[in-house]
């Protein structure tokens, strides 16, 4: 007690104080959710017993065994497909993302101007991009099948959102034009970190190009590059607005997704106990990359 | 010289390219906003609006259309959110990068922690506690919810702006007989502004971005906001291009505004939330 009240006074404390109220409103609204929803998890709460208490009972981890033990359940589907999802946008936007962003480190005519004007699409609310893409990729109407078409790439338009495979491809392509600046911005960051007289030597060694960015570049910003692909997966993880505008999980679930999944157990089959279960699922998978994440930041720079 | 200014060129031709493929979908929805339905399914469809027509815009900006309403509800709470985002993450950032305690550590992790979470972990127990208290179809509740989104992000950058603050200048005000509290509104905050601006940017953005708080607190048509709304006219008229694109230029105007005239901000922001937090 004595001890817990000496270090809490002084200047300390102030900081402490400082922060409270933006820690005691996050303990409201995200913490004690976060522990309710696990609680419900537990139980067996639906559309029948909701709003009657005592008929509600706890039932241990069934629901979890039930979401991936029942027929009808399409729990382990939504993590695989969220798994393809996460990684196909990754390895697409981190690729383009990268040249990008070598491309605007160097100084031409409107270099600034392009750089800046590409980061639109990360700021749209998602909704509307989300729909913009529908559209995009609609069987009649859509551009994608014109320009396809006119490329001789296709020889009959593909009904996009309407087959499991190019759905899968339209959300993805969605998700990456959305998420292209994110990385292009980061990776720019750490190109600028790395000092010119670096590359002045390598040319004086001989190196080429090619070696420059893979003995040089490369393991320099590689805690920038570990920044965006970790934080890239977190974010694309956890994807919701976007499936759901453009697909909805359909067609026959090929799009689900852990949180549209978790999404509908709750509200459209008012199933709500099963509903948190698959929300913690993605929360759990989420929590291990975060931690990775934050010990990675926390090594690059000793920030705490 | 002479290789430089040819790489240049080179360079900028690429980035023409890269440019054009990366905003043609949002000329597209300019031009299919400006069309008439029966240019949009012509095949092959004109790359621009061969009859020019504002049809598409008329009908959203009569009284009652839901996208002005939306606008409206859109407005007001991501004002709200933001306000009560900002206005807890500034002392906030200020405690966690100024000050020396034992849980600071742990109350970082915290923060950084919570902007990783998944909306839909917290939906429901948010759906049944503002239903307990009354606040379903009640701004509020998309208020409440949508500000958890910005304050994470908000304490991150702003910590990092007053970290850069030079300790010399505490020690200053302390000399010239600032408590913590007078130093803080009349030091810190200043040169912390353009931080306290990213924050709100920021914070706006993710309130006006919002779908699922809105369609899941929200179920009057009054009362949702515009990302709801411009949803749920999607599911009514499927095919109906030219408004729904008209409708979705509608919503993301703010943001297009808040994007020119903020982007040196939003810039720093960006980088500087993500990877130095």
């Amino acid at each position: 007690m004595i001890s817990r009240k000496k270090k809490l006074n002084g200047p300390g404390k102030m900081g402490f104080l400082f922060s409270l109220p933006a820690v005691i409103y996050m303990l409201i609204f995200v913490g004690y959710p976060t522990i309710s929803n696990i609680i419900l998890s537990l139980k067996n709460v639906n559309v029948f017993n909701f709003s009657r208490p005592e008929a509600q009972e706890f039932i241990g981890l069934s629901n979890y065994v039930e979401l991936f033990t029942d027929a009808n359940s399409v729990m382990s589907r939504a993590i695989l497909n969220t798994l393809i999802f996460t990684v196909a946008s990754i390895f697409f936007q981190f690729i383009i993302g990268f040249i990008l962003a070598f491309l605007f480190s160097k100084k031409f005519p409107a270099s600034a101007f392009f750089r800046g004007a590409t980061m639109i699409s990360w700021l749209l609310p998602v909704t509307v991009a989300g729909l913009l893409f529908k559209f995009i990729f609609a069987s009649s109407g859509g551009i994608a099948n014109q320009l396809l078409m006119q490329l001789h790439i296709i020889k009959t338009p593909v009904d996009w959102l309407l087959n499991g495979p190019t759905a899968m491809v339209a959300i993805v392509v969605a998700n990456i034009w959305i998420g292209i600046p994110f990385n292009m911005m980061l990776l720019l960051t750490g190109l600028t970190t790395v000092p010119a007289d670096i590359y002045e030597s390598a040319k004086i060694d001989g190196a080429n190009k090619l070696q420059t960015l893979f003995k040089i570049t490369i393991p320099v910003i590689k805690p920038a590059i570990m920044s965006v692909l970790t934080l890239g997966f977190v974010y694309t993880f956890k994807v919701f607005d976007l499936v759901w505008v453009m697909t909805k999980g359909g067609p026959i679930n090929a799009t689900e997704l852990a949180s549209t999944y978790a999404y509908k157990l709750s509200f459209e089959q008012f199933e709500f106990s099963k509903g948190a279960a698959s929300a913690n699922i993605l929360f759990l998978i989420l929590f291990v990359v975060g931690m990775f994440y934050i010990k990675l930041i926390n090594a690059e720079e000793e920030v705490m | 010289m002479k290789r430089e200014r040819k790489e240049n060129t080179i360079s900028f031709i690429i980035g023409v390219v890269i440019f054009v493929i990366l905003m043609f979908p949002l000329y597209w929805m300019i031009v299919t906003a400006l069309k008439t339905q029966v240019e949009i399914f012509q095949v092959p469809t004109p790359l621009w609006p061969k009859n020019l027509t504002l049809e598409a815009f008329q009908s959203q900006f009569s009284e009652s259309s839901a996208t002005m309403k939306g606008f409206k509800n859109s407005f007001l709470i991501a004002f709200s959110s933001m306000i009560i985002s900002t206005v807890l993450s500034i002392p906030a950032a200020y405690g966690l990068a100024r000050f020396r305690f034992n849980s600071k550590k742990l109350l970082i992790l915290f923060f950084l922690m919570m902007q990783m979470l998944p909306s839909t972990l917290i939906l429901t127990p948010l759906y049944i506690m503002f239903s307990k208290v009354g606040l379903l179809n009640n701004y509020l509740a998309p208020i409440l919810a949508d500000a958890t989104l910005g304050i994470p992000f908000s304490i991150i950058i702003l910590r990092t702006y007053f970290l850069s603050i030079p300790k010399e200048l505490d020690e200053a005000a302390a000399i010239d007989g600032c408590n913590p509290v007078t130093s803080f509104f009349k030091i810190m905050l200043p040169i912390a502004k353009p931080g306290v601006i990213v924050a709100a940017v920021f914070s706006f953005v993710y309130a006006w971005g919002d779908l699922i708080y809105g369609i899941t607190f929200m179920t009057d048509p009054n009362m949702r906001p515009i990302t709801s709304n411009i949803y749920n006219y999607v599911q009514q008229y499927q095919t109906l291009w030219n408004a729904t694109m008209a409708f979705g230029l509608v919503a993301i105007f703010p943001i297009v505004l808040i994007f020119i005239f903020m982007q040196k901000y939003i810039v720093s922001g960006l980088t500087n939330g993500a990877v130095k937090a």
